[in-house]
């Protein structure tokens, strides 16, 4: 029995692995790098599903740029690599896997440095995914004349993972919402992340915006990692100010979903300036208080934290961390960054907080 | 395992002679008298118990799949009780029925590359996409399953038979989890979820597996003792193992298992 059983064992797994077939073309179809002739980059490109967003010198000539890409192994790209376009406009490439089956269309803009300080959040598209049905907004500012200046980033590309949201864009923790203060506003809402959030150990996704970007694809290994905070900055921050509105859920949990009937949850709103080197070229919200390079921060008190039902206004003061200052010739070759943060639940980086919590925020402003 | 394997197989072993034994103990005349007169008739009985080795598999092996890294054919039991009925003076030939209840089980780990995964939570909210990495899979089924088969007799002690079956799954279970790789969410264009250090994502197609499988059976006796037969029975399933609009794994899969066991011959 003993040696029959083992002589199957053997049989059967042998001709299996002897089955191994060729391995198929790669149906992957991603630009995997960027790069630019000279030192004309300011920061790293920063390189998305379908988007990649390259921060030069302001000396720079958008008229005439060559980015050159590298391709998920036997992929193609159009136009060409290295073929040199207008920039001062976004351009678009479309990349070809190797099995010839799939195509991705990406979208490369070119910035100077983010130097709008003033967030109305009038602006809003949207990304849909009709095979997996579902679509949110990105909210996005443009400059004084008119011209797309950012987009802001949030955590809605990760909570589209756990198949929680739907077409319905308020399915979203971060939307864009009609009431604002002044036309429309941003709603952020504390939310479920159902039966597959609550088996990856993240039951909950607070709404959350921010300036920066947001790594989906190590969301899942390190959600905290992923939050990339910061934008070039070149001035000085003294306030962060805006308007908000705040209602707290009703049941506050942990992570593991444990109920804390005495815990009341709270918005936060947050601020940080720093200054970046070759080590440090973004800090992640793993040390966003912590990190040696930052120079001050703007954060609400305990006490500034409450529920509003009317619109209430907040006006945060940047205080430097003691020893720190700002180096004049550095903050002109734009070495520092600067990153805010809203979200509906405080704690919600760490899965805490209460479903439902909403907050509203409009007419954002930095003050230099 | 194969401790417990042993355990099992002597504990069954003694369940069934004692069960025999304490049936002839009360009805020794009448049975005797039965079996005889069903041996005239041309009609025999047995019953056989064993385990079911093999695996729900695709054949050939898709693309896919780059690397199987370990595989367990897990406890699969089945218990079978039969009739053959012998024909012509020589008794050369006969047919036979038989009801056996089953479980077809394994587990893998499976090395994939750009594999099609579906999760449905239990709030009904979809993950769905394509995976390469590492799958873990758990497969384990129980099945009534009535083979009708045609046996031949090469000698007193060796017997062949030949025929199909068809299985009506009770009970199934075809679960596991991935790990180590990424989900393209949706397609391979979609966004790239990266899955490491210990994350691990659940699926479940357990709800999706077919109810009936059928497939041709070929199998041996062997005449150990007066009444005890050592047997060899392989049942390849012809039928996908999910269910028709099932396209999330791109690929058919089929139950193909080698029962070995004992028989009791009446």
């Amino acid at each position: 029995m003993k040696f029959a059983h083992l002589l199957v064992c053997i049989a059967f797994g042998m001709t299996l692995v002897s089955c191994i077939r060729d391995e198929a073309l790669n149906a992957e179809a991603d630009i995997v790098s960027c790069k630019l002739p000279g030192d004309i980059l300011k920061r790293d490109p920063i390189i998305e599903n379908t988007k990649v967003t390259i921060t030069v010198n302001p000396e720079a000539n958008l008229k005439h740029l060559a980015p050159e890409f590298e391709l998920t192994p036997g992929a193609t790209i159009s136009p060409a690599s290295g073929t040199a376009l207008d920039f001062s406009l976004p351009q678009y490439y479309t990349v070809t896997s190797e099995d010839k089956n799939w195509s991705k269309k990406y979208e490369v803009v070119c910035i100077m440095s983010g130097s709008i300080t003033n967030y109305h959040f009038e602006n809003v598209k949207s990304y849909a995914n009709a095979l997996l049905k579902y679509s949110y907004d990105i909210l996005f500012e443009n400059d004084e004349n008119g011209n797309w200046s950012m987009d802001w980033a949030s955590g809605n590309a990760g909570f589209a993972l756990t198949g929680s949201g739907n077409m319905d864009k308020s399915s979203f923790p971060t939307s864009s919402t009609a009431e604002g203060k002044e036309g429309k506003g941003l709603k952020l809402v504390t939310m479920s992340t159902g039966d597959f959030g609550n088996k990856v150990g993240m039951p909950i996704a607070a709404g959350n915006l921010f300036l920066g970007w947001f790594d989906v694809a190590s969301s899942m290994v390190n959600p905290l990692k992923a939050t990339r905070l910061g934008v070039p900055c070149s001035y000085v921050p003294l306030y962060l100010k805006g308007y908000y509105k705040y209602k707290a859920g009703d049941v506050y949990k942990d992570s593991a979903g444990k109920i804390y009937d005495n815990v009341k949850d709270k918005w936060d709103a947050y601020a940080i300036f720093y200054e970046t080197d070759d080590s440090v070229k973004i800090i992640d919200a793993s040390t966003r208080f912590t990190n040696s390079h930052l120079i001050s921060i703007a954060r609400l008190s305990d006490s500034e934290r409450v529920e509003s039902s009317e619109w209430k206004e907040f006006n945060i003061p940047f205080v430097t961390i003691s020893g720190k200052s700002v180096d004049e010739e550095k903050l002109k070759a734009g070495k520092y960054n600067i990153s805010i943060v809203l979200s509906s639940s405080m704690d919600g980086d760490t899965f805490k907080g209460a479903i439902g919590s909403t907050l509203y925020i409009d007419e954002l402003e930095l003050i230099h | 395992m194969n401790l417990r394997m042993k355990k099992i197989v002597l504990s069954m072993g003694i369940c069934l002679l004692s069960g025999l034994g304490t049936t002839n103990l009360f009805a020794q005349q009448d049975q005797n008298a039965g079996i005889i007169k069903s041996s005239l008739a041309g009609l025999e009985y047995e019953v056989k118990a064993g385990f079911n080795i093999g695996g729900t598999a695709p054949l050939p092996l898709p693309a896919e799949i780059r690397n199987i890294k370990s595989y367990n054919p897990s406890l699969s039991i089945g218990i079978e009780g039969n009739i053959t009925k012998w024909f012509g003076l020589d008794r050369k030939w006969g047919g036979r029925i038989a009801v056996r209840l089953e479980n077809k089980g394994m587990t893998t780990d499976a090395r994939v590359k750009n594999y099609g995964m579906e999760i449905i939570g239990d709030g009904g909210e979809r993950v769905k996409g394509n995976w390469t990495g590492d799958v873990k899979t758990k497969v384990k089924n129980s099945y009534i399953t009535v083979p009708v088969l045609i046996v031949y007799r090469f000698n007193n002690r060796l017997r062949g038979n030949i025929g199909a079956f068809a299985s009506y799954m009770t009970e199934g279970d075809f679960s596991g989890h991935v790990y180590d790789g990424y989900l393209r969410e949706g397609d391979p264009t979609g966004n790239k979820v990266i899955f490491a250090d210990g994350k691990t994502a659940p699926y479940d197609f357990s709800k999706d597996l077919s109810r009936f499988v059928w497939g041709p059976e070929a199998g041996i006796e062997w005449r150990a003792f007066k009444h005890l037969n050592v047997c060899g029975d392989l049942t390849w399933g012809v039928n996908d193992v999910f269910k028709k609009d099932f396209d999330t794994i791109t690929f058919s899969m089929f139950p193909i298992y080698l029962n070995i066991g004992f028989a009791y011959l009446f």
